[in-house]
């Protein structure tokens, strides 16, 4: 069946029966990909398995995150809610009655992060509050009816989950026929409770989840996008009724609270009872997802500093999503185990210790193949050189030994970047960045000692005063004690000597302290001359003065910190078999995450050689090459015009650039008279131009177009 | 003009190189954009009027920042102002009818450094003195002229220059028309013909393009798998490559293709054809967002469904709008739907915000394949295809067979008239009553009535068009080309 129709602009396909059994799995997918096909399922297998593991560890992460706001909001529910169940104190309840609690939830700007958030939240609120919630997006409200028709049909589905099943003929009555105002809704409201308090004592479970008289909490997921009218308009109508059932509204807010205020008048916001509550921000966030997922050796797979770099790029200028920075990992994560076939090696330090022996030839020769392996065997002697490139068994050996190494080195060089966090996180200025992501670039990127940052950054830490470098020295303790790895008892013994070190000047400098203080008193009552001496002779001291004792422990400790960094801190690319565990083909995902189509399409028209490897397109002289395809020399030559092109004009220099390709055997005569030929290419690349967007027809000038951009492209 | 820098420049630099050119081109020629672009001028100056006043009724703290403002414009028009005469005559003609008072103050003659310190005083003090609105307008005036002239000169502010040379309607172009070529305008046929014979450039190359983008076919496969969807972009038709995607590797499942490069495609007929061609569903739907919900409630409760969907064209005239993008991008996010589409347009990403791009899940993939768009453009009406050629005739002489012969007649008459005045570049149309008057006299009508009985048909199938004339005169015309006409009425004659 053709999908080429002149009535028909959709086509569905559909295999008969039989061969729809023969369907491949992903794993197949996988595998056809793949030019050595020998271990490709387990290195599928790992991959699912890893990418399981990091969406676990994600969610939970933000489930994390998020526990505090959710916690803050229910207790807001219970508060607002405990005004409607204490109807005893009548007056002042009805004084307060037209005012609706609401709950503003300040989100940030990261859009698409709300949506689980949102989701997580109702399932919050399901498992522990209400049954009733409704969540309203503006694009499905455009008027107050769509608006209360979404709430109604929410509301009456969510209570099915609830209500037993012999009520559901009751529930099935489609919503779109109860006509859909507000009384509708208390009257459902009121027989929904009525109903659930009749039915608690045979079914304890719902109340015990649920509060009684539950509220119906009515949840605004984009805040900004309602249209004011509708939003006033329900505001309005649901506090006329507020007495008579507990609604509570949330709010969510991408920019920021002020916008309740420009949306709605303040005769409107009046009837509302607003508290604010603020989510994570989406930077901190990113942090801690950076710190939990990448800076651990939980997951095996380590992120280069150039992909990385590209993944905080895209999350910094273009979307501030946390998802999208999760999916990126993601992608990593596939293309890694997809484009290297020793990524079989990329799991947990035994499971690789025991994959290495299963090994085959082919794979050994891959591993001869990287190019940190081969620095490898080169600082080796000849001989195990030959047994290295020879002997597969050796070279297991070795693969072994080399990969426990890369174990201890990562195991080391998280806390110690840490560590050096610690001391570069409070120095002026930042020489090395404030986030942790920022330090742990830099030391990827190359050795980090070498740079001038760190050399600012150890200058500005040498002037630390005692209390931060005390504190800071405290924290690295913690670090270091809470962390696995293996070699920290010394280092750990050696900062807390150092602590006890400043302990005792502490006590030292309060027995100087008396001292000093009688020399001060004599500087107050010199005259001009004789405190010009004395400050030039304590100038000339300081100068020739010895270091005092805490400056040169404080020297000490900079050192220390410093040799700590120049043994652990090396950059991944300089470890051997680093290729196995770090993905590092950071344009792969710049490509498909960050792509530039307009760039794309520019270079393609622009310059053909750089995609059609002829040598005809290569020579480029200072005129439209004629040689290139029709449309980039339509391309070109409307480059050159302004706002307005004149089709006749064009048309002729088109024809000249081509006819002056094909020879002078183009005859003279006709040169008024265009080709039919190249009359059609014409049209043809006009037409293609004007189907990318380069021009339009216009009705200006008979025969112009208009041209479209402005500024290339 | 600056092929050579275009060309030797890699694909980023190149971007403005030209442009400035083409800028300077047209900033050459200020002298008439400024006769033209009075009235714009006029509404700027007003404008930035309004823009004071509000800023008088703001606090006084706004005064620091208007003073930085003057002051940079006094800046960066040093030395430019004064293009020529011209522009003071005119200036001072525009201020005489602005100002209300204090008019000696801004004679033309007046240095620029002098106006520009002027100025600034003379805002600071109006901004001082808020309670002469009146005043407020007629001072605050010489900044905003002055700002207009002198950015005329500078080139260093683009944005200001593509305004300008947008809002002038000169345009410099030569008055050459395709009819004057002494050539027919080629229909779509022999275009099609034509282009069959002249062969393909490249056609090595572009095929080892498209040799590589199809070793990717399992990897897309999957990704497509794993949750992403993938979108096609560069130059060339893709056309042929996601129908050998589909052939090679969708035969075994159930898969959709839309040709988004279909002019009447519309995401309900999208939605039709997975509702009732898939999931086998027989009833209506109210709107398209209720058969939306009814195919993800499908979807997610029957997870053996699987849907490939291919588009081509996503960007397309169609299908581009916001709430298609939005059904569209609803319908990927479902985990069972995998969709692959491709875009063309260069401003094409601008459909997607952040929400529809995070439904869509994209992963992009450059298949610049140079391939000739011959499907994508074939229904496209193209500005130098004779058009409605064939496809008028044809009907023409399908609703003429059905009328009457006097009908028939009247329409006759109507195209000779037209045909007699082809010439005649501002040929309005054959006026009502001489028509009646020729109907007469060729025995075809005897009254008005029937001759607009029979006109109102005409007008019902679009063989007429009447317009009103200055005089209030009402015209006939035939909206189709004088050649369709001509063979038109030589086809008449062969049938009579």
């Amino acid at each position: 069946m053709s999908t080429r129709s002149l009535s028909k602009g959709c086509f569905v396909f559909k295999p008969s029966p039989k061969r729809r059994k023969v369907s491949r799995t992903t794993a197949d997918y996988f595998r056809e990909g793949n030019s050595d096909l020998e271990d490709s399922e387990l290195r599928f297998a790992t991959c699912q398995s890893l990418q399981k593991q990091v969406k676990s560890e994600t969610e939970q992460i933000e489930e994390e995150l998020n526990e505090q706001l959710f916690d803050n909001l229910v207790s807001f529910l219970r508060r607002s809610h405990s005004a409607f169940q204490e109807k005893t104190t009548e007056w002042t309840w009805r004084t307060k009655s037209r005012e609706i609690p609401t709950a503003a939830l300040v989100l940030g700007v990261n859009v698409t992060d709300h949506d689980f958030t949102f989701r997580s939240l109702s399932e919050v609120l399901q498992n522990n509050v209400t049954p009733y919630i409704a969540l309203l997006e503006a694009k499905d409200c455009p008027g107050i009816k769509n608006l209360m028709q979404k709430l109604l049909g929410q509301l009456m589905n969510c209570c099915i989950d609830v209500g037993s099943s012999e009520e559901e003929d009751y529930e099935q009555v489609s919503h779109t026929r109860v006509r859909c105002s507000m009384t509708s809704l208390i009257n459902w409201y009121e027989s929904a409770t009525k109903r659930t308090d009749s039915e608690t004592p045979g079914k304890k479970r719902t109340s015990s989840r649920h509060w009684q008289s539950p509220p119906v909490v009515v949840i605004f997921k984009d805040m900004e996008s309602f249209t004011t009218k509708v939003l006033q308009d329900f505001v309005v109508i649901s506090s006329q009724h507020i007495g008579e059932f507990p609604l509570v509204l949330i709010f969510g807010i991408a920019t920021s609270p002020m916008i309740i205020h420009s949306l709605l008048p303040h005769s409107v916001s009046s009837l509302l009872c607003i508290e604010l509550f603020q989510s994570l921000s989406c930077k901190d966030h990113l942090s801690t997802i950076i710190d939990k997922v990448l800076l651990t050796t939980q997951f095996p797979l380590k992120l280069s500093e150039k992909v990385l770099q590209v993944l905080i790029n895209i999350f910094l200028y273009h979307d501030f999503s946390v998802q999208n920075f999760i999916k990126g990992f993601q992608l990593c994560i596939v293309e890694h185990f997809h484009s290297n076939p020793l990524s079989i090696l990329c799991c947990q330090l035994e499971e690789a210790k025991r994959r290495v022996n299963s090994l085959s030839h082919n794979q050994c020769e891959n591993v001869r193949r990287l190019p940190s392996f081969r620095r490898y065997v080169e600082s080796q002697v000849s001989e195990k050189q030959i047994a290295l490139l020879t002997a597969d068994s050796s070279l297991k050996e070795a693969v072994r030994k080399l990969l426990e190494d890369l174990n201890v080195y990562h195991e080391n060089y998280f806390p110690i970047l840490r560590c050096l966090h610690v001391f570069t996180s409070s120095l002026p200025k930042y020489p090395l960045g404030k986030q942790i992501r920022e330090l742990h670039c830099a030391c990827l990127e190359n050795r980090v000692w070498e740079t001038e940052e760190y050399e600012s950054s150890l200058q500005l830490a040498r002037m630390l005063n005692k209390s931060d470098l005390v504190t800071m020295l405290q924290k690295c303790v913690e670090i270091l004690v809470s962390s696995p790895g293996r070699e920290f008892d010394e280092i750990v013994e050696r900062l807390k000597e150092f602590l006890t070190q400043f302990q005792k000047l502490e006590e030292t400098y309060q027995e100087r302290d008396e001292s000093v203080s009688p020399q001060k008193e004599l500087q107050k009552k010199t005259n001009l001359y004789n405190l010009q001496k004395t400050l030039l002779e304590l100038k000339e001291s300081r100068r020739s003065k010895k270091l005092t004792k805490f400056e040169m422990l404080r020297f000490e400790v900079v050192d220390y910190i410093d040799s700590l960094v120049r043994r652990y801190l090396v950059p991944a690319d300089h470890k051997t078999l680093h290729e196995i565990v770090y993905f590092n083909t950071a344009s792969v995902l710049r490509e498909h995450l960050n792509a530039a189509p307009r760039i794309a399409l520019h270079t393609a028209l622009n310059n053909p050689y750089s995609y059609l490897k002829s040598e005809a397109l290569k020579s480029d002289g200072g005129s439209i090459s004629n040689k290139a395809p029709d449309i980039c020399i339509a391309y070109k030559l409307h480059l050159e015009c302004g706002r307005l092109i004149n089709l006749v004009d064009w048309l002729e220099a088109f024809s000249t650039v081509v006819t002056a390709a094909e020879g002078p055997t183009a005859d003279v005569a006709s040169s008024d008279q265009v080709d039919d030929v190249i009359h059609a290419r014409f049209i043809r690349a006009v037409s293609e131009l004007e189907l990318l967007g380069f021009i339009k027809p216009s009705k200006q000038k008979t025969d112009h177009v208009a041209r479209l951009t402005w500024g290339g492209c | 003009m600056s092929l050579a820098e275009c060309r030797s420049a890699g694909a980023l630099e190149v971007k403005f190189v030209p442009d400035e050119d083409v800028l300077r081109h047209i900033a050459d020629d200020a002298g008439v954009k400024v006769q033209k672009g009075k009235s714009q001028l006029i509404v700027n100056t007003k404008r930035f009027v309004k823009k004071l006043e509000a800023i008088s009724d703001d606090e006084a703290q706004e005064i620091l920042e208007e003073k930085n403002y003057v002051a940079v414009l006094g800046l960066c028009g040093e030395g430019t102002w004064g293009t020529g005469t011209y522009h003071r005559c005119y200036f001072g003609r525009f201020f005489l009818s602005q100002r209300l008072e204090s008019e000696s103050e801004y004679s033309a003659s007046c240095s620029e450094e002098e106006e520009v310190e002027e100025a600034q005083k003379e805002v600071s003090t109006v901004l001082s003195h808020q309670k002469t609105p009146a005043k407020t307008k007629a001072v605050s005036t010489p900044p905003s002229r002055k700002t207009l002239t002198k950015k005329k000169d500078n080139m260093n502010n683009l944005v200001e220059e593509y305004f300008e040379a947008h809002s002038s309607s000169k345009v410099l172009t030569s008055d050459r028309t395709l009819q004057k070529l002494r050539r027919k305008r080629l229909n779509q046929q022999t275009l099609h013909d034509l282009l069959q014979k002249s062969p393909l450039a490249y056609a090595a190359e572009i095929k080892e393009l498209n040799q590589q983008y199809e070793s990717l076919f399992s990897k897309w496969m999957l990704q497509l798998h794993l949750g992403f969807n993938i979108v096609l972009y560069g130059l060339g038709s893709k056309h042929d490559l996601l129908e050998k995607f589909r052939t090679s590797m969708l035969q075994d499942s159930v898969h959709l293709v839309v040709n988004g490069y279909f002019p009447s495609i519309t995401v309900k007929s999208v939605l039709n054809s997975i509702t009732e061609e898939v999931l086998d569903h027989i009833g209506t739907f109210r709107s398209p967002l209720d058969q939306l919900e009814f195919i993800m409630k499908r979807f997610k409760e029957d997870s053996s469904l699987e849907l490939y969907v291919l588009i081509h064209n996503l960007d397309s005239q169609m299908l581009r709008g916001e709430r298609s993008q939005q059904i569209l991008a609803q319908l990927s996010s479902l985990p069972s739907i995998y969709l692959i589409a491709s875009i063309d347009h260069i401003n094409a990403p601008l459909m997607w915000d952040q929400a529809k791009q995070s439904l869509y899940n994209w992963l992009w993939y450059e298949t610049t394949t140079f391939s000739p768009y011959v499907e994508e453009t074939s229904y496209e009406n193209s500005l130098l295809v004779q058009q409605s050629g064939s496809l008028a005739l044809s009907s023409l002489t399908h609703v003429l067979h059905s009328l009457t012969p006097n009908a028939r007649g009247i329409f006759r008459l109507l195209a000779q008239y037209q045909l007699e005045n082809k010439d005649n570049a501002s040929y309005p149309g054959l006026s009502f009553q001489d028509f009646y008057q020729q109907c007469r006299e060729a025995f075809l009508v005897n009254s008005d009535l029937t001759l607009r009985a029979q006109l109102t048909e005409f007008r019902d199938h679009k063989l007429i068009r009447t317009k009103r004339g200055a005089d209030g005169v009402e015209y006939l015309l035939i909206p189709v080309d004088d050649s369709t006409l001509t063979d038109f009425l030589e086809k008449e004659d062969e049938d009579v």
